[in-house]
Formats: structure tokens, C-alpha cells, sequence
């Protein structure tokens, strides 16, 4: 039975599933869906390089508002369309990591986060202070959803609002990249980073150049990082310097390990906890804070494996009780 | 020292300032009684400091430097939401103490007498310490216990108190900072958020584990942002962080650190 | 691996049941604040006042016989976060109306979801001109707050009474800061042609060590200073200047805008405020001009259980009377009729009445300016005389 379960197409599931959330009729449901799919697919990207390279960075955020601010400043300012400004929003990303994990990757531990938080506090502050370009600290607001008449025309879909447009075409954008992510995790070079992560020295001995591989890896995540601000961008209906802030890149980290580091979907989950607690607590108290740094205590102590961590024990704990 | 890093060094900073606006409420403001309330908050700080440790933190030696990291962000959470809970939103004030509430002329410039108290405590403490590390038994064993623990616990050293007494000094002199910065500022909640990156870039300039290096960090620090605020006021916050950048590019050890093993 | 995505669904399935439950019943008013960081000094006292408002409007019996019920978040004085939360309250909460905001960043960033949204946003704290720009104004945004042109060109009458010529201003170089030193500079320039501006100081936004601006400033030898520089950083700034006896160079020919002679600032500072200097507030419980003032004094004492109680309250009451009195008004919860109705519409505030311009949906709201002095009756000091002025006249 189990097997049977486990044989089921369930990333195919979870997509249709999610493609039918408009169809519960609440605004505000798709809203929280859009919010937990673009952090998912950020906290996945995270996870290329802590949970899989070992590479903790500090900074990832840098790269979520640079995506962001792309696609927010080309399709406001220059109306360029969205098939062209979202992919930008990656490209732009992946480049400012070029560039900046170029340094980076010559660093190890500490001094790696330490110098991927100051180059996100570089872009932060860019962003916060050139007014004339990124709006300086009151961010740019009413970035215009992507053209979507052709969806007016599809059945089921044409009556639904413009957000739940939007919040369709996320899920299959997210998707696409998450699918991407799979295959790159998987993949001969995934396998690669996965070595650098367990043993440096070895992956050395056996002919693998660390550094470029570290560098491609701490690239393709500040691309799909970018790529998730340029979501992000227009589903927030403004860019602000928050985004990349360093506060913003330890809430990733956070999603990321509540989930379960190196897992490939426990960013997700971890993305879904996150924001569905906070949509709990704030309800009742105003120290969101204190509940959070909580959470994170017990998480370090208690649960280091996150989410994905804990049911796996849970499961293997049921399945032997199963066999019993 | 430790090869922590530590985010809640601010909130040690803010809570500094917030127990001793504590203290001076209970003693009164009086002459020598500021002193007692830096000090006692100093120390209540660091008595929080050494529970945090002993509790909690020591559980996380063994473990990846990304754990320590998000521990010491958890406690900025958890202890900022806990100041506001204990002090309010509402905006403290300290006066400075009374016996040094003038100022005196200097070359043409007026420096208040604490300012200069202030600029001469801080060389102080920091010659105090590095003779304390230099010279004396416990100073050998922190020294020692930066680069490597087993073995000097090998050597029949208690090196748990001896990290539970460095956190707390770590935490005393954080606190003691806020405490000495009350009567020159507002004691607000947010005053932590504020000083961790400054206090980020000042240490990796001058070199993590490196006392003069920090001194030398935060002068550095100083002079670029006056001199950013002379020519282009607006990237002033930029210059600094991209010095940051370009030290850990070409020195990540810092001007005066040394490098990790 | 995979029955982790049953657990996925599981627990969203139970996390997401109890947001479905809504009461349909009480008028839901949203309003993102600041409730955490240095700006919370103001945020929390002003949604205090805005309950304090339904609170007892609930126990008259509301509005329209139904209830009225507010719902605080925490905007963190951030741009982003107030607009996060504003949509929160839109989708989640279902607010009918949002009144809130606090800095000069997150009012305009609000006013946007709100005209995305249609739904009335009445702004109680922001004062940037931006807000209710011809460009930026759309029919669901108001201000019951005071803006930058009026403080600015309050300040500069007053400042034009004094024997001096050499004026200087120090500001925070953003939104705020910037609009109403020129609004102070401009206008002052105008009635007061033989003013010379000797020196502009601009500390950027949340500074922490004031002595080279002030030392700056204090080299030019101005005879009168301008500040605008609020809040807990006011205290900070002068408790710097005062060390390096910058008020006694000037004279105390000193303007504090930005609320620096609330009594929360000079209570906070007891013995080191700089005693003699010019202040504004919004309020003040010891002003007690009218009856209905006085009245108002004394209930919201005894709410905040404080003797000398807070003086950015009256924004958020002021805030949810103006909103009340236009439902009432439509005879409608719905935001288009309460929109139309608050176009014109006065309303007899514990500060006298405010009329909402149509022209640009702003109120004539003024503020308390006066100089400071210590008062035997109290142990901080107080403005005094203190005048409200008028803002009419200074309206475009």
C-alpha cells in the first residue's frame, strides 16, 4: 500500500491542487497561496547552496531584490512586457551572483556569510538611497500585473479576477523552476555539489574544481532567488528596499531550515508552515517576534532537521510499528 | 574571541541601556549613583549573558556555525519583543551623571566632559583586556581556548565555566556600552536592530578576534562615514559597506586579525 | 518523502479552518501601525485612541446599530510591511475601511492598496505633501492629519517674530525631513525677505551621533534654528546639543518641529530638556482651550490609566470620528457613499472642528505651538502660552 502511495504522481497532484485554489471563491486564500509558492521557490533556491553545497549564505536576499526591482522598474518605468521582464529578473539576479560569489566562493564559513551579508547590504542600501531609479525608501509601488487577456478567453478561467490570473500563472512559473531545481539537484553536477558539501577536500582529490562548481551553484540560486522577486514584485503590487534586507535573507534562512535543509522539499514546507503560523499568531498578539525566535529555539534544539526532519522519523516510527 | 558571531551582541547593547534607566529609576540620579546603575546594569546584562549560555548556547558548540548564527538571531527576537513587554514603547531618558555634566574648550571645540570620559574608557577597558589576555593565567586559557578546546580541556582545564565566564564578560561589556551610551541618546525600542550591522562591518574590518583590530575597524568606520557624508552624502551608507566587502575580499581575516588556523 | 506532501495538506487543512469563520455583524476598521521600533512611540499611543473612540461609541451603541471594531497590525514604519498588512486586512479580515500609517513612506504605499481595493483610507499621522498630490489623489484617500506645508509655514511665522536674521535648519535627508524645511524656508522667505539661511544640516534618518552636524552647524553662527527632527531622535539630538551648549550659541531661538514639545518628549527628558526653545505638539493635556477638550482629556487619563496622557491618541480618535461621522452621514458602510460623503464634511473633534477640503481631501488640522518653560505644577517642562494655529490661511 505504502508503495503504491509513494508511486503516485504527487508533484503533478499538488499542482492541480493548487491550480484549483481560485475556485474556492476567497481572495484571500489565493492571496496566501501566491505568498507561500514565490517563498517556496526563494527557499528552495537558498537550499542549492546551504542544504546542498554547504554554502551558508547570509545575503540570499541581495538577489530577490535585485529580481524584484528588474522586473518592478522595466515593466512600471519602460513598459516592457512581462515575457521579457520576468526572465530578466533572473538574469539580472544571476549576474549581480556572478559577480559577487566570484569573491564569494574564495571564503569559507564565517568569512562566506559575512561577506554575502555586506554585498546584500550594498544592494539594500543602493536600493534605499537612489531615489531617481529605485524610489529610495518609500520602494515603487503599483508595479502592473503581466497582460493575461488571452486567460479571459479559456473556459472555467475567464470570469476569475486579475490576481487570481496572476496567482495562476505563479503556480505555473513556480512550478517550472521548482521541476528545473529537481533536475539540477539531480543531475550529475548535483551530485557533485552534494560531495563539495560532505568532504571539500576529497571532491578536490577526485579532479572537481571546488570553487567553479561552488560558483555555478551560488549563480543558479541567485537566478531562481531573482526570479522569485520578480514574482514577488508584482504579487506584493510594490518593490521596496526591504526585500533585500538582511532581515529578509534570515527569514529565508529560517523557512529553510524549518523545513528541513538539504531535503528538496522541505524549503517548501517550511515556506508553507512559516507563513501560515504567522497568519495565526498575528491574529492574536503583537510579538510575532517572540513567538518566532521561539519557534527557532526549539527548531535548533529539538527538531535540527526541520519539518522534513521530524516526519521523517515520525513515518519510520509508523512504519515499523506498521511491520509490527 | 570565540569564533561567534554573535547578533544579539545588540540587544545585549540595548539592554544595557535599558537596565540601567532601570537602576537610575531605583537609586535616583545623584552624585556617583549613575555609576552604580551602569554598573549594575552592566552586570545584570551579563548575568543574562552567562544563563544564556550555560542554558542554551553551550549546546551548540559541536554544531555547524549556521546554528550558532540563527541562535544568537532567535535571542534578538525573543529579548526585543521582551524589553518592549518590560519597558513599553515609550522613549526613555538617562541624564548624564551630574559631576560631569559641563564641558571645557579643547582648540577652538567644545567637548562635553563625558564625551571625553567615554573616549577615554574605551582605550581603557580595551588596554585592560588585552593585558588581561596577554598576561595573566585565565587569559592564556581564553587565548588557548579560541584555537583549541579539546586540548585544553585535556589538560585538565574546566573549559565549560571557562566559556560560561567569556560569554558573560562578552555580554557585561555589550551591556556596559549601552549603559554608557544612555545618557547621550534616546533609550528606544529598535536601538539593538540599529547597531548590529555598525558593529558587523567595525569587527570584520578590523579583524574578528582581534582587539586593536576592532579599534582600528571603528575608526576606520568613522572616517569613512564623515567622509562619505562630506562628498557624496547619499552613498555614505554604501561606502561603508562596500569597505566591508573589499577588506573580506582581500584580507578576510581583517587589518589586524590573523588567519583561522 | 511524499507523505510529507500529506502532511503539507494536512496541516494547511488545519491551520486554514478557522479563518473561514467571520462575523458578519460589527463595521471592521483596519489599521497598520507601528507597534515595535523607535516609532512606536507614536503608533501605539494613536491606535490607543482610536479604541478608546469605539469603545465608548460601542457602548453608546455604535453606528448604524451595528458595532464598530478595530483591528491593529504592526506596520514596523515600513513602506512594505504596512502594505503587506493592509492587504491583509483587506483579504483576511475583511475590513470595511482602513484608517492608519504612520511615516511618510507607508502612508502613500498604503494609499495605493487602498485605491487598488477601493476602500476608505483615512491617513491620522503622515504628513508628506505626496500623500494628497494632485497626482497621487484618488477618491479613497483622506488626511485628517497636519501636512508639511502647514507645519513648515506655521513655523515660519512664528520664526519671522523674532529679532533674527541668520537662520539655519537641520533635518532628516528624506520625505519628511526635506518638504517641510522647504515649506519652513520658502514661506519664511517670502514674509521675511532680510532672512539669510546660513546653513542646512541633513543627518540622515534614525542618526545616533548628532556632534558633527551640530559642531557644523554651530561654526556657521546661525542666530535661529529649524528642526524637524522627531521623536526619541529629538531626544537624542538635543541631550548632544545641549552638551555642547548649542542652545545657549543660539539663544534658545530654537523651533523644535516634528512634535518636539510633546509632553511625552519633555517628560521623558525632565531636567534635560532644553528648557526655552519653541515646540509643536498635536495635542497637549494640559492645553484645555475648550470644554470639549477637557472633557476629552480627562476620559482618555482615565483610559490610559495615566496622569499626563499621551498626545498622539487624538490622531487615532480623531481618526475614527471623522470615519464614524461619515458613515453616518452615507447612511452606508460602503466606501464609494462614504467617500462622497466625507468630501465637505466638519466634524466637531476635541480640538475643534475639522472641515474635509474637497479639493484635495485634506482636513484643516493645525497644531499647538508654544515656548517651553518649566511649570511648578509639573515635573517636566510644558509649552507655554500655547496657541493653536490656525491652518487655513497656510492651505493652498
Amino acid at each position: 500500500m505504502m508503495t503504491r502511495l509513494g508511486r503516485a504522481p504527487w508533484p503533478l497532484l499538488v499542482v492541480a491542487l493548487a491550480l484549483l485554489v481560485p475556485a474556492v471563491g476567497s481572495r484571500f486564500y489565493t492571496f496566501l497561496a501566491n505568498d507561500v509558492l514565490i517563498w517556496a521557490l526563494f527557499a528552495t533556491s537558498l537550499n542549492l547552496l546551504v542544504g546542498y553545497t554547504g554554502l551558508v549564505s547570509f545575503g540570499h536576499a541581495a538577489y530577490f531584490g535585485i529580481g524584484a526591482y528588474t522586473t518592478g522598474i522595466l515593466m512600471k518605468k519602460l513598459a516592457v512586457p512581462f515575457v521579457l521582464a520576468f526572465p530578466a529578473a533572473g538574469i539580472f539576479a544571476g549576474l549581480a551572483a556572478l559577480v559577487f560569489g566570484f569573491f564569494c566562493v574564495r571564503l569559507t564559513r564565517i568569512y562566506f556569510a559575512m561577506l554575502t551579508l555586506a554585498f546584500a547590504q550594498i544592494v539594500w542600501a543602493i536600493c534605499f538611497k537612489w531615489n531617481e531609479v529605485t524610489g529610495g525608501e518609500q520602494g515603487m509601488p503599483e508595479i502592473p500585473y503581466p497582460a493575461l487577456d488571452w486567460m479571459d478567453r479559456l473556459p472555467w478561467v475567464g470570469d476569475l479576477r486579475t490576481s487570481d490570473h496572476f496567482y495562476l500563472l505563479t503556480v505555473l512559473l513556480v512550478a517550472l523552476c521548482l521541476w528545473a531545481l529537481r533536475r539540477i539537484v539531480g543531475s550529475p553536477f548535483g551530485r557533485i555539489l552534494t560531495t563539495i558539501r560532505e568532504n571539500p577536500e576529497r571532491a578536490e582529490f577526485i579532479g572537481v574544481n571546488v570553487r567553479r562548481y561552488e560558483l555555478i551553484a551560488f549563480v543558479v540560486a541567485g537566478a531562481f532567488a531573482g526570479l522569485a522577486g520578480g514574482l514577488f514584485g508584482i504579487f506584493n503590487r510594490g518593490v521596496f528596499p526591504d526585500f533585500a534586507y538582511w532581515t529578509k535573507s534570515s527569514e529565508v534562512l529560517i523557512m529553510t531550515l524549518l523545513g528541513g535543509m538539504g531535503t528538496f522539499y522541505g524549503p517548501p514546507l517550511g515556506a508553507l508552515a512559516l507563513i501560515l503560523l504567522n497568519q495565526q499568531i498575528v491574529s492574536y498578539t503583537e510579538y510575532w517576534p517572540f513567538v518566532l525566535g521561539t519557534i527557532l529555539v526549539v527548531l535548533l534544539f529539538v527538531f535540527p532537521g526541520g519539518l522534513a526532519g521530524a516526519a521523517g522519523i515520525v513515518s519510520r516510527r509508523l512504519a515499523r510499528a506498521l511491520r509490527a | 574571541m570565540l569564533r561567534v558571531l554573535n547578533f544579539a551582541h545588540g540587544t545585549f547593547y540595548m539592554l544595557g541601556a535599558y537596565t540601567t534607566y532601570q537602576f537610575v529609576q531605583w537609586v535616583g540620579g545623584g552624585p556617583g549613583l549613575f555609576w552604580l546603575a551602569a554598573l549594575g546594569g552592566a552586570l545584570a546584562v551579563a548575568a543574562l549573558g552567562g544563563l544564556v549560555e550555560r542554558l542554551l548556547f553551550r549546546h551548540l558548540y559541536g554544531k555547524e556555525e549556521l546554528y550558532q548564527l540563527l541562535f544568537t538571531y532567535a535571542l534578538v527576537l525573543i529579548l526585543s519583543d521582551a524589553a518592549k513587554m518590560l519597558w513599553g514603547t515609550q522613549q526613555k531618558s538617562v541624564s548624564r551623571p551630574p559631576e560631569l555634566s559641563g564641558a571645557f574648550t579643547l582648540f577652538g571645540a567644545t567637548i562635553p566632559s563625558y564625551n571625553l570620559l567615554i573616549i577615554l574608557l574605551g582605550p581603557a577597558i580595551a588596554l585592560g583586556f588585552w593585558l588581561t589576555l596577554q598576561r595573566t593565567r585565565v587569559g592564556r586559557f581564553i587565548r588557548a581556548a579560541a584555537l583549541d578546546r579539546e586540548t585544553l580541556g585535556a589538560l585538565g582545564v574546566d573549559v565549560d565555566a571557562l566559556y560560561t565566564w567569556i560569554f558573560m564578560l562578552a555580554s557585561f561589556l555589550g551591556g556596559l556600552g549601552g549603559a554608557l551610551i544612555s545618557p547621550m541618546r534616546a533609550i528606544t525600542p529598535g536601538m539593538d536592530t540599529e547597531i548590529i550591522v555598525e558593529a558587523f562591518v567595525v569587527v570584520v574590518i578590523g579583524g574578528l578576534g582581534s582587539f586593536w583590530g576592532t579599534f582600528f575597524g571603528a575608526l576606520i568606520y568613522g572616517q569613512v562615514l564623515s567622509f562619505g557624508i562630506l562628498f557624496f552624502p547619499r552613498f555614505s551608507i554604501f561606502a561603508v559597506f562596500a569597505l566591508m566587502a573589499a577588506v573580506l575580499m582581500v584580507r578576510p581575516w581583517g587589518l589586524l586579525g590573523r588567519p583561522l588556523q | 518523502m511524499h507523505r510529507r506532501i500529506v502532511l503539507v495538506a494536512l496541516l494547511a487543512a488545519v491551520l486554514l479552518v478557522p479563518l473561514g469563520a467571520s462575523a458578519q455583524k460589527p463595521i471592521k476598521v483596519g489599521m497598520p501601525m507601528p507597534l515595535s521600533g523607535p516609532a512606536a512611540l507614536f503608533g501605539e499611543p494613536a491606535s490607543k485612541g482610536a479604541q478608546m473612540f469605539i469603545d465608548e461609541l460601542n457602548a453608546r451603541g455604535g453606528v448604524l446599530g451595528r458595532k464598530l471594531e478595530l483591528i491593529v497590525r504592526d506596520s514596523k514604519a515600513d513602506a512594505n510591511e504596512a502594505v503587506r498588512q493592509a492587504r491583509e486586512l483587506i483579504l483576511k479580515d475583511n475590513v470595511d475601511f482602513l484608517v492608519g500609517t504612520l511615516t511618510s513612506a507607508e502612508g502613500p504605499a498604503v494609499s495605493v492598496v487602498a485605491k487598488e481595493n477601493k476602500i476608505v483610507f483615512i491617513a491620522p499621522i503622515p504628513k508628506t505633501d505626496q500623500l494628497t498630490a494632485p497626482d497621487k489623489l484618488h477618491p479613497y484617500v483622506f488626511r485628517v492629519a497636519s501636512t508639511t506645508t502647514i507645519e513648515g509655514r506655521s513655523a515660519a511665522e512664528i520664526v519671522a517674530k523674532w529679532p533674527v536674521t541668520k537662520v539655519a535648519t537641520i533635518s532628516f535627508d528624506y520625505a519628511y525631513g526635506q518638504d517641510v524645511t522647504k515649506a519652513f524656508v520658502d514661506h519664511l522667505k517670502k514674509i521675511k525677505p532680510s532672512v539669510e539661511i546660513v546653513d542646512q544640516q541633513w543627518p540622515k534618518l534614525g542618526e545616533q551621533d548628532y556632534n558633527p552636524f551640530i559642531n557644523a552647524q554651530m561654526a556657521k553662527k546661525p542666530e535661529a534654528v529649524m528642526s524637524s527632527i522627531w521623536g526619541g531622535f529629538f531626544v537624542t539630538f538635543s541631550k548632544q546639543a545641549r552638551a555642547l551648549g548649542y542652545f545657549d550659541a543660539i539663544k534658545y531661538n530654537f523651533i523644535g518641529l516634528g512634535e518636539a514639545g510633546s509632553p511625552e518628549t519633555t517628560k521623558s527628558m525632565r531636567d534635560d530638556y532644553p528648557v526655552g526653545i519653541w515646540g509643536n505638539s498635536y495635542d497637549a493635556f494640559y492645553w484645555g482651550e475648550s470644554a470639549a477638550h477637557r472633557d476629552y482629556t480627562t476620559r482618555l487619563s482615565k483610559y490610559l490609566r495615566d496622569e499626563y496622557p499621551s498626545s498622539w491618541a487624538v490622531q487615532g480618535y480623531i481618526g475614527m470620528q471623522v470615519l464614524t461621522e461619515a458613515i453616518k452621514k452615507a447612511n452606508s458602510t460602503d466606501s464609494d457613499k462614504v467617500a462622497k460623503a466625507l468630501l465637505g464634511l466638519t466634524v466637531e473633534t476635541p480640538v475643534g472642528p475639522l472641515t474635509i477640503r474637497e479639493k484635495d481631501h485634506q482636513a484643516n488640522r493645525g497644531q499647538l505651538y508654544g515656548k517651553t518653560v518649566m511649570d511648578p505644577k509639573y515635573p517636566f517642562a510644558i509649552m507655554k502660552p500655547v496657541t493653536y494655529v490656525d491652518p487655513t490661511k497656510f492651505m493652498d
